[in-house]
């Protein structure tokens, strides 16, 4: 199992500063945050594809296109049951279908998805290292954005050993679908504690490697690497302030509410 | 440019220092500490001082204090661990007392068993750089400290790859290059190899040999103790102490004491201290040439080729006509969009059996066994367990005929009490309290952990937590064990105990089944060898056609023990020092 989803390439998208890119993902969120229309949300959701085409990234997003696809159906439906604006468009028993209803669960399920899309186009374009220098020039001290940027590399470690905890577990007779949720969800202690006192021992671990390597010696190390701002930059600077004006600016128009 | 020590700003460090102390690499005095919540010290009194250019062996069972010794050298005791510290380090002259571990790290390079959690970067080239970005070297200084440093390990060419997809053994050497980029004044490698194959640890080594003949300090914390005598000097810890410290000639020439200490004594030392011999051999060589000079008959009839007779110990391997317990048939089987992992492979393994499974990493293996185990399931081909098809088995029948031991045991351990991990499985299948208890006495009587039966599992040894790990699969009484690198990051005499455990569990009438990098736990425990090499089998057979086939062994990296080898250059076989000793002694 791959422990990263960057890809090697080299696009515009893979060259841009990295605290371009960092702001780039801040951008997308802030765009999505303002609107819930599915028709407003869209454009950005095909600009997110482009971009995963070009880069290369596609692989990323098809391995989790279930995900993708059960966030916005999941999403949909539970704001449907829920969010009852308006008058219903179908009347069956104790069901009533609403267009807004609709619209709304729909419009936050692809909020989701693209947020979702977002995270994995920053993941799949943006180096580790590329990820801490960023935030550090955004004034994130350096401890705090190396942190973050190393529980990227960890995540997929514990995925990888719950899954064989769970496989251990099996070969004992344990049945995880046993019972209703709460039932399974206690059931699945018998995971959360080997991978609990696993992480516990590999962040140990870890911490003292990365200290026996001067961590924490300097407050701002120096890079091997150099990110020089370019003119490219400038540009998907620009673009990006665009985007986020554009979509403020369809949040006060109203034309981002399903409902008024 | 060299790689010779040299201080954070690039200078190379001075032969000698104006009071004298610059010769001395490391001078470590009077060193003690008790873990916070400890019961007893973990180091007692350790004191040494290592001349710039030497090597120093450090040996010990677990526990023994060697990996509280190497933090105590970089300032991780008593910085980053709570406890009572005593004692003093000086690096090169240098007082260590009251810096941070961060402040050491350009002077003492360090080097972790694990290497998942030193590698923390998404190319070699970062990896290297990083220690060095932290100590705030210039661009210009870590692209000429760059080149050397992956060229001493081998890895140059590979500065765009991602360590994940590198092999244990290349990762390791990363993690030695990305010390040396820094050129400490001595590196400390705490059991470096303790989680490699064959062809890893033998990298590894190769390296730290190569490391060791350009006259870099070093310190070398191993089990393996065949690997250590080429160092300068050798340190034996017992309790936190050292109770033997010397040339190797000196200390591995103890066989009592190291075997005390739980080390493993070099089986060629053995075998010459059974003939009567004594003395320390460094090498296959040497040992046939002071038992050439002891029994100077046995050369004039040395054959081209080994015998083919076995003598009353040979351990033959099960009869293929019994019908088989466990059977794989023609299983093929690759991960989503991966390559094939296993190709047409096929193996029986009867009532009975003691089969050693052996290649490298990413042979199969461990693939092989989830599939007997029914963890996984072949894309073609089938697995009969008592001859039924394993598919149409329930997951409680399968636990019943064939048991899976993963390799780290913390994998499945999670219960408040030993008791109760036992407990589990057979509750899982719905088993009445009596018969619950009955079958958690006689596994923890079995595996020697009935008196810890309310102890909490995670506070037990790595050998303890191995050992109940297989008692918590035993509680379902299984007629097939599969035990996956049982053995792995245990001290010799915990190998020893688990072996004996798997040995007694095997006359009882279970059918063993180990996966194994080590060479000495086949030669002599295992009765069947099947050898897996990208997928496919290539060798199924007794473990003495095994180690008599040259060119497989070849083929599969596969290096026998030193005695079996030594017992080769006689045109025998021979798989423990005991046997050969006999062999010789009939002969002359």
């Amino acid at each position: 199992m791959p422990l990263y989803r960057y890809i090697e390439r080299d696009t515009f998208v893979h060259r841009m500063h990295p605290t371009v890119k960092v702001i780039a993902l801040l951008v997308m969120f802030w765009s999505v945050y303002w609107v819930d229309n599915p028709l407003a949300l869209l454009p950005l959701g095909f600009l997110l594809l482009f971009i995963a085409v070009i880069t290369g990234s596609s692989g990323n997003f098809y391995a989790l296109r279930w995900l993708f696809i059960i966030l916005i159906t999941s999403t949909t439906l539970m704001w449907m049951a829920t969010y009852r604006p308006g008058p219903a468009m179908v009347h069956m028993p104790k069901v009533n279908i609403r267009k807004a209803s609709i619209l709304f669960g729909l419009g936050k399920g692809i909020k989701l998805a693209e947020l979702l899309a977002a995270s994995v186009l920053f993941i799949s374009t943006t180096k580790v290292e590329e990820f801490t220098i960023g935030l550090a020039k955004l004034r994130v001290p350096y401890r705090v954005g190396f942190a973050v940027s190393l529980s990227f590399r960890l995540a997929p470690l514990f995925v990888d050993s719950a899954l064989t905890i769970v496989d251990a577990q099996r070969l004992r007779g344990y049945d995880f679908g046993e019972g209703g949720i709460f039932a399974r969800l206690r059931r699945y202690a018998t995971v959360a504690i080997p991978v609990f006192m696993g992480a516990l021992r590999k962040a140990n671990n870890m911490a003292m490697a990365l200290e026996a390597r001067g961590f924490g010696r300097l407050a701002r190390p120096t890079t091997y690497v150099d990110y020089p701002f370019r003119a490219a930059d400038m540009i998907a600077f620009a673009a990006l302030f665009a985007i986020a004006a554009g979509y403020f600016l369809i949040y006060w128009t109203g034309y981002g509410a399903v409902v008024a | 440019m060299k790689l010779e020590p040299q201080d954070s700003a690039g200078n190379t460090v001075a032969a000698a220092d104006t009071d004298g102390t610059a010769e001395c690499a490391v001078e470590a005095i009077d060193l003690g500490f008790t873990y916070q919540d400890g019961t007893k010290a973990a180091l007692r009194a350790v004191g040494f001082r290592q001349a710039r250019g030497e090597m120093i062996g450090v040996m010990g069972a677990s526990g023994a204090g060697k990996s509280t010794l190497a933090k105590c050298l970089n300032r991780i005791i008593p910085e980053f661990e709570g406890g009572e510290f005593r004692g003093a380090v000086a690096i090169g002259g240098r007082p260590l007392d009251g810096l941070r571990v961060c402040d050491v790290a350009a002077d003492v390079g360090m080097v972790f068993q694990d290497f998942e959690a030193q590698l923390f970067s998404t190319n070699v080239a970062h990896e290297v750089a990083f220690a060095m970005e932290q100590i705030g070297m210039d661009r210009a200084t870590m692209n000429a400290r760059m080149t050397p440093a992956l060229e001493a390990v081998g890895l140059a060419g590979f500065e765009h790859r991602d360590p994940t997809s590198l092999s244990g053994g290349e990762k390791q050497r990363l993690a030695i290059a990305s010390v040396l980029a820094l050129s400490p004044r001595v590196i400390v490698l705490d059991e470096p190899t303790t989680d490699l194959d064959p062809e890893g640890k033998a990298e590894v080594f190769a390296l730290i040999r190569s490391l060791r003949e350009r006259g870099l300090s070093l310190i070398v914390i191993e089990h393996e103790t065949e690997e250590l005598r080429r160092a300068d000097r050798v340190i034996l810890m017992r309790e936190g102490a050292v109770i033997a410290e010397g040339p190797p000639a000196a200390v591995m020439t103890q066989l009592d004491l190291l075997e005390a200490s739980g080390v493993h004594p070099p089986s060629l030392n053995r075998a010459l201290a059974m003939l009567g011999i004594g003395g320390h051999a460094e090498s296959v060589d040497d040992a046939y040439a002071a038992i050439v000079r002891a029994y100077p008959r046995l050369e004039s009839r040395v054959p081209s080729a080994p015998e083919s007779e076995n003598p009353a110990v040979d351990r033959v391997a099960t009869q293929t006509q019994v019908p088989p317990l466990a059977a794989v048939e023609d299983v093929s089987f690759n991960y989503t969009a991966g390559p094939r992992v296993l190709d047409s492979i096929s193996l029986a393994i009867a009532p009975g059996d003691f089969l050693a499974i052996v290649g490298q990493n990413g042979s199969g293996k461990t693939t092989l066994a989830k599939h007997i185990v029914g963890l996984l399931k072949p894309l073609a081909g089938r697995v009969l367990l008592e001859g039924r098809d394993r598919a149409t088995l329930r997951a409680a029948e399968t636990a019943r005929e064939a048991a899976y031991v993963f390799q780290n045991p913390d994998h499945q351990i999670f219960a408040a009490t030993v008791w109760d991990e036992v407990a589990f499985g057979p509750r899982n299948f719905k088993l009445d309290a009596g018969e619950v208890d009955r079958r958690c006495i006689e596994v923890l009587d079995a595996v020697g952990l009935l008196a810890e039966r309310e102890s909490d599992p995670f506070l037990l040894s790595k050998g303890e937590r191995q050992r109940l790990a297989v008692a918590s699969v035993l509680a379902l009484r299984p007629r097939l064990l599969i035990l996956d690198e049982p053995t792995t990051g245990l001290d010799y005499r915990e190998q020893r105990r688990m072996m004996q455990l798997v040995t007694d569990l095997n006359r009882a009438g279970i059918a063993i089944v180990i996966i194994t990098h080590t060479p000495w736990l086949v030669a002599e425990y295992a009765r069947r060898v099947a050898l897996i090499r990208k997928g496919r089998k290539l060798f199924d057979g007794s473990v003495r056609e095994f180690f008599a086939n040259d060119e497989l062994l070849k083929t599969a990296a596969f290096r026998p023990p030193e005695v079996t080898r030594l017992a080769r250059r006689f045109g025998t076989l021979a798989l423990s020092p005991g046997e050969f000793a006999d062999w010789v002694k009939e002969r002359a």
